[in-house]
């Protein structure tokens, strides 16, 4: 009986991140950019997703990777808005989505005839931030009710993206919430962030989002 | 659920890294988490521990190394398949 050693001296995630590179390769040879939102559970990304179907879908291609825990209720929600293909993720209880469900999730949508592909993540400020899907970029959101000390409380996910979606902005003159404070918190955890003030329900600040998300369909892909 | 879903990759990895030897035949899988990995090492640990004493495992441990920065790596194996060591 010997006992011996294996060296394997390989990160776990290069598996995930393999697969990811295959995904952003693919994306890439059809010209689709793809947006991974993510933010903490009921911040908004699904009715953000819901008015930006509703207002684009007619005037480009879009598709919809979203992931849930359980449910299959986001992408019913989605899919009353849009005649485009909206996969369904249910991830059985994993907190994030990861790079090998996006892949499959592709097989089932034409990328010859979209130019973007949304992904809504499973909502959790933590673990998605550890998985790249083979996006173009990440969009954070987070909402007017949640506190303007998320960004240093979950820096690695605000850091990690390029995009922040401040939502639920018309509760503001009810609320206590300095939008100032959370931008510099947001800006003081990555100074590059770019970043819109929405609210999906009175549709302020949403033609700022269309403006941005039109002029993305128009850019190479690149990350 | 994240300590979880990261430990299932690490059991993959640690799967695939077997080779010949097989899953059965490891006995410790020695991990190195970075202290910024975002992880919580108990509840790595624990994970670790009950997925590694379930098949295809069965035998074997973790072996958890806190390193400074983000890594996230299996560092090596330790198995028992009556082979030498090299």
């Amino acid at each position: 009986m010997a006992v011996r050693t294996i060296e394997v001296r390989e990160r776990v995630m290069a598996r995930n991140d393999e697969i990811a590179a295959e995904v952003r390769a693919r994306l890439a040879a059809c010209g689709v950019v793809a947006l991974n939102l993510v933010s903490s559970p009921g911040s908004g990304k699904t009715l953000l997703l819901e008015r930006t179907l509703a207002a684009l879908g007619p005037e480009f291609g879009i598709a919809v990777v979203t992931g849930d825990v359980q449910t299959q209720n986001d992408a019913d929600r989605l899919a009353a808005h849009t005649e485009r293909l909206v996969q369904a993720v249910v991830t059985g209880g994993a907190c994030h989505l990861d790079a090998s469900q996006v892949m499959a999730a592709l097989d089932a949508i034409d990328l010859k005839e979209i130019q973007l592909l949304i992904i809504e993540n499973v909502g959790n400020l933590v673990c998605p931030a550890a998985w790249d899907l083979g996006e173009t970029a990440k969009v954070v959101l987070f909402s007017t009710t949640e506190g303007e000390d998320k960004p240093l409380k979950y820096p690695t996910m605000f850091r990690n993206a390029r995009y922040a979606v401040i939502t639920k902005v018309d509760l503001l003159p009810h609320l206590s919430y300095d939008v100032d404070l959370a931008l510099a918190n947001a800006r003081a955890v990555n100074p590059n962030l770019r970043f819109f003030q929405t609210s999906a329900t009175t549709g302020e600040g949403l033609e700022e989002w269309f403006t941005f998300l039109r002029g993305q369909v128009g850019i190479p892909v690149a990350r | 659920m994240h300590e979880l879903s990261v430990a299932i990759e690490i059991c993959h990895l640690a799967e695939r890294s077997a080779g010949a030897a097989g899953p059965a035949a490891v006995r410790v899988v020695a991990v190195e988490m970075g202290d910024d990995a975002g992880l919580e090492p108990a509840n790595l640990s624990f994970c670790l521990e009950t997925l590694l004493a379930a098949p295809p495992f069965g035998m074997a441990r973790p072996l958890l190394q806190r390193v400074p920065g983000h890594d996230l790596r299996v560092a090596w194996l330790e198995v028992d398949d009556g082979r030498p060591d090299n």
